[in-house]
């Protein structure tokens, strides 16, 4: 009987103490809620789950066979969330919070559109379009970075602002690009496009292992290197940083920008992935930079954790199509994201019970001795 | 290595229980069709609500009880610009017999499909530039139905006793089919007053309607008797704001687009702020389309809705637009057909002609 109640103990401690088994249950719940919703306007929340089972195995609905370009979709969706989730998670290990993804990934996308566009078509082009995509995000979100180390601006303000400034500036530039008209420029180059692999039906294309490789570069920079240790600590306790000796100053603007690069890197992706035959002038935001940042929380911040929190929103993305096709809302991938979101919010909730837990049993200990 | 093949099985097990859900027969010899919608959706009130009220009206059905839907006809939104492409695939992979898509922002992503899918009929609204065999495009003379809702404010204005009256448009994205809203409209004012202030206002967007509801609220405030939105969802912050201004004793109007916009702008019960509204039939063509699909007499290519087809009107749902007012806009909709008046399309023809003031927002190609 004692031995049971401690062991029940620390099952809910060890759920409590675990963020990884929070977020799984988070993502649950936000389902369980969302089927409630489903069933509460009277549609088959059965349509739902197989909507999002389709995505990700590639069934085909229609004929009862397999339609494997789904996957491929599904695929390609997640990468951009990923890669904002990464400029989310990667400031907010810093103890910044970067609201400004979306303006990142707009400057990113521009930039590896004025390449595309403005040089002659090269091989091997679509490296240039990357790195400079790259290039524009970081210092988009450097900016900020730097204004918050050396002014204490406050980062969120500076973020939204260059939100719109991006768009805004990204219109100016997209007009001045050759064969631009009020929506679309010339043809992309097909130097600049990225390879599609495995399923080339799909918009899957050689972009996922960009992504790949950013989780890895992520873990293992902030797990594993003296920079990553920097930066954590600076997010941790920002006084105690300087005092141990950990340049604070740069730890804030070089993350910034990293973040910056992810989202610069996530912008030309997307445009160069299949989606858009022609260069885009944007009229309006695509909103992954914003969607990062759920994923980034959803993923807890860590590299595994967004990127499958990255995949989870793709596969919701892709049966958006799917949903519709079987009379369910696509507004419900959108409720069950926000949901996932409003939970995870829960999670200081959670610390505050862990916290009185160990409390209690520090108490009854000494009680008992 | 146990707990791997039980859920191994678990999931084989929930994944048959899946598949099994798969037959659905297709009992009528009705023709499928799946419209594609950017992110406003069926609800923008005009130019996707048209082509769905077309879809729902060949079946026979409406849009308060579209019975078939999900059976014979239904409607995919994209809520972001990257998913045209796949959403189109996923279309033209589940096998419908006509898919319709509206807006020239589809353009480029229906190019890029259709020669893939070199089976499957396809029809896009707005757009004459695709050229594939299996693509249908419909576009409208937009220009002649501006023409006269721009004549019906005018002469409004005339019969009100408003010595200058001032008026303006308000765009969604800068284009050459939303310059034709606005060179027709402009046309239709100065063939009652030539001398008349026309503004213009592009919201580079649409589906923001507080960007033309501020806009509406500055202009009205300075004196324009009527603001012609052609901006989607956007124009309905211009009906909103003549709705207030109405209901506050102004002589304000709005002029609707696409759709019968009189109902939306309808303030204590029985009077509106919509005094007429440009009508696009888009519904027309996708029951042109759908008939073409059912009669197996689809072709590839270009068809022009112009007034004398049906494809474009204005609105006499207003008791308030005068009768003489009526009287004068249909004889001009007869002189429009026969050819008597003729309304540019560009707004370079307009301004060589001296039709249109210099330095508005419209935008050529």
């Amino acid at each position: 009987m004692k031995r049971n109640d401690l062991n029940r103990t620390s099952f809910i401690d060890w759920f409590l103490g675990n963020d990884g088994a929070i977020s799984f249950a988070v993502v649950i719940l936000g389902f369980i809620f969302g089927t409630i919703i489903v069933l509460l306007v009277g549609k088959n929340p059965i349509n739902m789950y197989k909507s999002l089972l389709y995505s990700m195995i590639g069934r085909a609905r229609s004929n009862g066979g397999w339609n494997f370009r789904y996957i491929g979709e599904t695929l390609n969706y997640s990468i951009p969330f990923v890669l904002c989730g990464f400029a989310m998670a990667f400031a907010y290990r810093v103890g910044l919070f970067n609201v400004g993804g979306e303006g990142q990934y707009i400057m990113g996308m521009t930039a590896a559109q004025t390449v595309a566009l403005l040089l002659p078509p090269f091989p091997g082009q679509w490296v240039v379009c990357l790195l400079a995509a790259i290039m524009a995000g970081a210092i988009w979100g450097g900016i900020v970075g730097l204004l918050k180390a050396r002014f204490k601006v406050s980062e969120v303000v500076a973020t939204i602002m260059l939100n719109y400034i991006a768009l805004y500036l990204s219109r100016l530039i997209c007009l001045q690009h050759p064969g631009a008209t009020t929506y679309n420029t010339a043809a992309l180059p097909a130097t600049s496009k990225l390879a599609k692999f495995l399923i080339p039906s799909s918009n899957l294309n050689i972009g996922f292992f960009f992504m790949l490789a950013a989780v890895f570069i992520y873990w293992f920079v902030m797990e594993k290197t003296k920079a990553g240790f920097a930066f954590r600590a600076t997010g941790y306790n920002q006084d105690a940083a300087r005092c141990s000796g950990i340049p604070v100053v740069r730890s804030i603007s070089v993350s910034m920008a990293v973040a910056g690069a992810f989202a610069g890197l996530a912008g030309a992706l997307v445009l160069l992935g299949g989606a858009y035959p022609k260069g885009r002038i944007i009229v309006s935001m695509d909103n992954y930079g914003f969607n990062g940042m759920a994923v980034a929380l959803v993923g807890n911040c860590r590299a595994i954790g967004t990127l499958l929190a990255g995949l989870l929103f793709g596969v919701m993305k892709q049966s958006q199509s799917l949903m519709q096709d079987m009379d369910i809302p696509k507004e419900i991938t959108y409720i069950i994201q926000g949901l996932i979101v409003v939970f995870i919010a829960l999670r200081a909730g959670l610390q505050l019970v862990r916290e009185y837990r160990a409390k209690r049993i520090v108490a009854s200990k000494v009680a008992s001795v | 290595m146990k707990k791997t093949l039980v859920v191994l099985l678990v999931l084989a097990m929930a994944f048959s229980a899946f598949a099994q859900a798969q037959t659905e027969a297709k009992t009528s010899d009705k023709p499928t069709v799946r419209l594609l919608t950017d992110a406003t959706g069926i609800d923008d009130k005009s130019f996707n609500a048209a082509a769905w009220r077309g879809i729902v009206d060949f079946y026979g059905e409406t849009v308060a009880n579209p019975a078939s839907k999900g059976k014979l006809y239904d409607v995919v939104t994209a809520s972001s610009s990257d998913m045209y492409i796949p959403n189109l695939k996923n279309a033209a992979d589940a096998g419908y017999d006509l898919i319709v898509v509206t807006g020239f922002t589809w353009a480029d992503a229906l190019i890029e499909v259709a020669p893939q899918y070199p089976d499957q009929k396809f029809m896009i609204v707005d757009v004459n530039w695709c050229s594939q065999p299996n693509v249908l495009e419909y576009i409208y003379t937009e220009e002649q139905g501006s023409y006269l809702v721009g004549l019906a404010a005018a002469l409004q204005a005339k019969a009100d006793g408003i010595a200058n009256p001032k008026f303006g448009f308000i765009g969604g994205v800068p284009s050459s089919t939303i310059t034709k809203f606005e060179i027709g409209y402009i046309m239709g004012i100065k063939s009652v007053f030539p001398n008349a202030e026309i503004l213009d206002f592009y919201a580079n967007d649409w589906g923001k309607p507080e960007l033309a509801k501020a806009q509406a609220k500055n202009w009205y405030d300075n004196g324009v008797y009527c603001i012609f939105s052609a901006a989607g969802g956007t124009g309905n912050g211009t009906i909103a704001q003549a709705k207030e201004y109405r209901m506050a004793g102004k002589n304000v109007w709005a002029i609707g687009v696409d759709s019968d916009q009189y109902a939306d702008g309808i303030y204590d019960g029985t009077k509106s702020a919509v005094l007429t509204s440009m009508l696009k039939l888009v519904e027309n063509s996708t029951i042109d389309g759908l008939s073409k699909v059912a009669a197996g007499t689809f072709k590839g290519g270009v068809i022009e809705m112009s007034m004398e087809m049906g494809g474009v009107g204005y609105s006499k749902a207003n008791p308030e637009l005068k009768a003489e007012v009526i009287t004068a806009v249909d004889a001009a909709s007869a002189d429009v057909i026969s050819g008597k008046i003729t309304v540019y399309k560009t707004y370079k023809e307009a301004l060589a002609a001296g039709a249109a003031p210099a330095g508005l927002g419209a935008l050529d190609d």
